[in-house]
């Protein structure tokens, strides 16, 4: 009788943690992404949806635009995890890329602007908090951090591209 | 060969229609996108019925004015709506009605769903809805003197009446956005986040969380053990497990931060450390972070394996890049 109830226990304990993650989506996510949607298609609706795309288009033709300018742009102005909205301004078959290069990028972001991944800074502060038990300061690793991302969220970027490529091509 | 109306039904469990087609000298193309390509028997049905041609979307490009009907298989994300919102007769194989992102578009006199080869039949004399030519051509006209009757009232109304006028505007379209943003969010978002918060609260109340993390911090301390780390970070069954919140990430930047303060890993190793535990970064929201940059159902379904392999090249490159930048990092 034990076990089952032990067993039924951690078999619920399962789905409460989903149902907790979920919640702190919805409650932490959600409206804020509602809210910023709807100021930007707002805001594209009053310019001109056409005229909007196009112009968004016509930069992210540009692959340094795709990968670098326009993700780190989304990081910093929009932060994690509404930046992947800007992913609407790139063609579909860059869309996977852009993804790519944009999520490469909200830990490296945090060196210099933590806003843009509060939730999630512990990747970073964990292991400098090492370096300044150490007695060394932190700019360095963070400039470091920052400039590596920004080469690494290229890479991403690019070889993602290609392998979508493929795999489009072969279905 | 002759050009015939016909009659398309709607299918089992399927929404919309009957639509009632003829194809004209220039309007006769029967577009097919399915999955897959070529040309699904429903598509040649219609195309032999009525006498027009039917053709691959995904091999050929028609200018929209020549497309009699679009034949698609939408599962109820996008293809079925941007069909009908360019004002091309819609024939969708799935049974999906009014939905999507572009749901507004998808009208019962534009769009029929579910259809079967056996519910495209010739339309008998009495065809009960127009063709297309004469209804577009009615359209464009009854556009056209709708303009022209605002801009002439415009041009007589007040300046009060006329910002009146421009406020209104102004507020639907806020109304407009709002409504597109929740619609994305119910249809898209929330599916997505109930399926990954559900597998992440599996992996997280299991303890297999915690497993990971001890196993992975020893490894830290040479470049080769980086590498390794970032590819097993990085194999594509396991990434979306390692990713959710990058709360392993975490626990593991933490425990490293715990052995560099120590003195047991120099440095230095900070920066490549950082790339090696994150070769994962958001392999478990490649479903939701695309549905938030609308990308459609088939972006999804072939992106998410394409940043899963791409990690495999790219976790290990990252590390050594960021290996080579650590160089003269905190020697003195």
């Amino acid at each position: 009788m034990d076990a089952i109830s032990t067993f039924a226990n951690g078999f619920i304990g399962l789905f409460s943690a989903g149902g907790e993650q979920f919640t702190s989506w919805v409650t932490g996510i959600i409206p804020q992404v509602i809210c910023l949607m709807t100021a930007v298609n707002s805001v594209i609706k009053l310019i001109g949806e056409d005229r909007v795309e196009n112009f968004c288009s016509k930069i992210t033709g540009n692959f340094l635009a795709r990968y670098i300018v326009l993700p780190v742009l989304a990081v910093i102005c929009l932060a994690n995890p509404m930046c992947y909205s800007f992913g609407r301004f790139v063609e579909e078959k860059y869309k996977p890329a852009y993804y790519d290069a944009t999520v490469s990028f909200v830990h490296p972001v945090t060196g210099l602007f933590p806003h843009a991944n509060a939730g999630e800074l512990f990747v970073y502060m964990g292991i400098a908090t090492g370096v300044q038990t150490q007695g060394y300061e932190l700019g360095d690793l963070a400039i470091r951090y920052f400039i590596v991302g920004l080469i690494v969220m290229l890479i991403r970027g690019l070889v993602t591209e290609r392998i979508y490529a493929v795999l489009t091509r072969n279905n | 060969m002759s050009f015939r109306a016909i009659t398309l039904n709607p299918g089992n469990g399927g929404w919309g229609g009957p639509l009632t087609v003829e194809p004209t000298e220039t309007c006769y193309k029967v577009l097919c996108v399915t999955a897959g390509g070529g040309i699904h028997p429903v598509a040649e049905k219609i195309a032999e019925l009525s006498g027009g041609e039917a053709i691959d979307g995904y091999k050929n490009n028609v200018p929209d004015e020549e497309v009699m009907v679009a034949v698609v298989d939408c599962g109820g994300t996008a293809r079925c709506g941007v069909y009908p919102k360019k004002g091309i007769f819609t024939v969708n194989l799935n049974p999906v009605g009014a939905v999507g992102p572009l749901a507004m578009f998808i009208t019962p006199d534009i769009y029929v769903s579910g259809v079967t080869v056996d519910d495209v039949v010739l339309a008998d004399g009495s065809a009960p809805s127009p063709v297309k030519k004469v209804e577009k051509i009615d359209k464009d006209e009854y556009m056209a003197k709708k303009e022209a009757a605002k801009e002439e009232a415009a041009q007589s109304e007040n300046i009060v009446t006329r910002i009146g006028i421009a406020i209104g505007k102004i507020v639907n379209k806020f109304f407009a956005a709002g409504r597109d943003s929740i619609n994305l969010v119910i249809q898209t978002i929330l599916p997505f986040m109930a399926f990954t918060a559900t597998l992440l609260g599996i992996i997280s109340a299991s303890g297999a969380g915690n497993v990971i993390a001890k196993t992975i911090s020893p490894l830290c301390s040479t470049l080769p053990g980086m590498l390794i780390i970032s590819i097993i970070c990085a194999i594509p069954v396991l990434s979306p497990v390692l990713g959710p919140g990058a709360v392993i990430a975490q626990m593991v930047g933490v425990l490293l931060g715990d052995q560099i303060g120590a003195g047991a890993i120099p440095c230095r190793y900070a920066l490549p450390a950082l790339f090696a535990i994150d070769a994962q970064v958001g392999c478990d929201f490649v479903p939701v972070g695309l549905s938030l940059g609308e990308a459609d159902s088939d972006t999804i379904s072939y992106g998410v394996p394409a940043v899963l392999y791409s990690r495999l090249i790219t976790g290990p490159v990252a590390v050594l890049i960021a290996y080579v930048f650590s160089i003269g990092l905190y020697t003195s």
